[in-house]
């Protein structure tokens, strides 16, 4: 599990050329995300978890335990260059689905970010202050950007899966 | 003088001014991919506004748009800096220059009426800051070509290989991107100077600092370089780039029956909350020389402070004892905190405290204030 986590941290490192993850390496990522602390191997409790989806500000969400984790996807990152600062929501705010939210700074620009859920933040990043390079070396891990609420679970539906996301990258890049 | 100085901005082109009734007539001409604006107003907040308004509601999808504009003696910080480590905000207080917080990342600069401000709109997929940049380089050789210009990798352009003429920042938002740079043709780099330093000690943050840079006009290098005449090679130089045909039009950001919307847009970039209450958490730590009416009598003391949002979080005087109890310096920190990190408001908190304590401590903590209220910003 830990190989895998390293190798998995290594590949978003690579150009968006390379070939996307496999879909079982895919699964193991969500996995690493879903456990807290060390990853251990996959347990058989359901309802916990749920993978990965994708809105097409190219931000990824995942649910535990009704709290939505928020980062931003390795296309992005990629895009966005170097960032040199996290402006984050607060602690508490309320944000709606699409409202800006903040932005990340790069060399290449301030990209605004907009929340992909609505829902209150219930945690934000703190380890981005002083190291906002998580965002590029760990973006489905260590680079997360935000937790919070899910008022509308409706609205998680409607985001895009692995797949689909996949997708939609393609379709961008034609 | 202003408004003499607005009408020369304006005439350039022979494109006729015509009454905009709408901002659709201005933005939806078919057969033109693209336009450029000029701005009416020398107001920061005004013209700002107006870049936020033609990012959030001009499709850029088939279309590119410069807008050309200038401000009067401005600081504009970038969207994640402290202005009390960029800028020297008493100095400008006295010199009525304000601060203003961009949208766009970037350092801090100094704007007046001798440096012209080129915001660059497109769509995300036709964003190119080096094609934007050309156009200002190219436009530059061509009026000048003795002149030795330059882009850099990291976007300035330098004249002589040494000195910066331009700086470069961006944004990035749903659709639509904008890139906008400086271009100093005669601005007061004495204010420059003075204006661009720390307004008090011991700031630590992780707000994104500001590179300096040796920086000239264009005029010290080209004296015969009229501010027409750059405007002019300019939008030339955009249009053939960008292959437009129409000549450039003027604008008021402040129309709001043009640009529906954009005052409250501009009220927000005015207001304090963005300015300073988006600063990036940031902590004071720094020594206080205090004294009382006996000239040799000195202390030193030790101020310890968390800003964050704009406001004292946390707060701590460490003052010696035998200067001053340490309940008196204790409810001065207390009474500091949740206030605006700004000098008057420490003024008028502290005041309610100085009016309470008489006798002969009242001196020595008068001068507590006082120092501390320096501190401030």
């Amino acid at each position: 599990m830990a190989m895998r986590a390293a190798l998995r941290c290594l590949s978003v490192n690579f150009s968006p050329r390379l070939p996307q993850l496999s879909s079982a390496a895919q699964v193991s990522a969500t996995r690493l995300l879903c456990r807290s602390g060390a990853p251990r191997t996959l347990s058989t409790t359901s309802g916990q978890c749920t993978a990965l989806k994708f809105t097409e500000k190219h931000e990824w969400v995942l649910v535990e335990s009704g709290i939505g984790t928020v980062g931003i996807s390795n296309y992005a990152q990629e895009a966005l260059g170097d960032v040199v600062y996290c402006g984050l929501p607060e602690v508490g705010q309320k944000l709606e689905q699409l409202d800006e939210c903040g932005a990340l700074e790069s060399v290449k620009a301030a990209s605004e970010l907009y929340s992909p859920l609505t829902g209150e933040v219930t945690a934000i990043n703190t380890e981005l202050a002083e190291n906002p390079g998580l965002v590029n070396k760990s973006c489905y891990a260590d680079g997360w950007l935000i937790k919070m609420t899910i008022e509308r679970p409706e609205e998680l539906d409607r985001l895009m899966d692995q797949p689909a996301y996949d997708k939609f990258i393609k379709s961008l890049e034609e | 003088m202003l408004s003499h100085l607005r009408g020369t901005f304006c005439v350039l082109s022979a494109g006729v001014q015509r009454a905009w009734s709408s901002s659709s007539c201005l933005f939806m001409d078919p057969s033109s991919p693209g336009l450029v604006l000029q701005s009416q107003s020398t107001d920061v907040f005004q013209n700002l506004a107006l870049e936020d308004w033609i990012d959030a509601h001009v499709d850029l999808q088939q279309r590119s748009i410069l807008l050309l504009w200038r401000n009067r003696p401005t600081v504009v910080i970038g969207r994640h800096q402290n202005p009390w480590a960029e800028c020297n905000l008493p100095a400008m207080r006295s010199a009525q220059v304000p601060v203003a917080r961009r949208r766009s990342g970037g350092g801090t600069v100094y704007h007046d009426l001798g440096n012209l401000n080129l915001t660059f709109f497109a769509s995300k997929k036709a964003y190119d800051r080096r094609r934007n940049l050309k156009v200002v380089t190219d436009a530059l050789r061509r009026v000048r070509p003795q002149l030795d210009i330059q882009a850099t990798d990291r976007l300035d352009i330098l004249l002589n290989g040494r000195y910066k003429i331009s700086g470069t920042a961006s944004r990035l938002s749903r659709k639509s991107s904008y890139h906008h740079c400086t271009l100093l043709h005669s601005a007061d780099r004495s204010a420059i100077a003075v204006l661009l330093r720390p307004s008090c000690p011991g700031i630590r943050s992780n707000a994104t600092p500001s590179i300096p840079s040796p920086v000239t006009n264009l005029t010290d290098h080209a004296p015969s370089l009229q501010w027409e005449e750059l405007l002019e090679a300019v939008v030339q130089q955009y249009s053939s780039e960008f292959g437009l045909t129409s000549s450039s039009q003027c604008v008021d950001p402040a129309d709001e029956a043009l640009f529906p919307g954009v005052g409250s847009m501009e009220a927000e970039l005015r207001g304090w909350q963005w300015t300073f209450g988006k600063t990036p958490k940031f902590s004071v730590e720094t020594q206080l020389e205090l004294r009382d009416e006996r000239p040799a009598a000195r202390c030193s003391a030790q101020l310890q402070l968390e800003v964050k949002n704009g406001r004292v979080e946390s707060c701590r005087v460490e003052v010696p004892a035998t200067w001053l109890p340490e309940r008196l310096s204790a409810s001065l920190a207390q009474a500091l905190l949740g206030e605006r990190f700004c000098p008057h408001r420490a003024a008028a908190a502290l005041s309610a405290l100085l009016r309470c304590e008489s006798g002969p401590l009242h001196s020595r903590l008068r001068n507590l204030c006082d120092v501390l209220v320096a501190a401030m910003g």
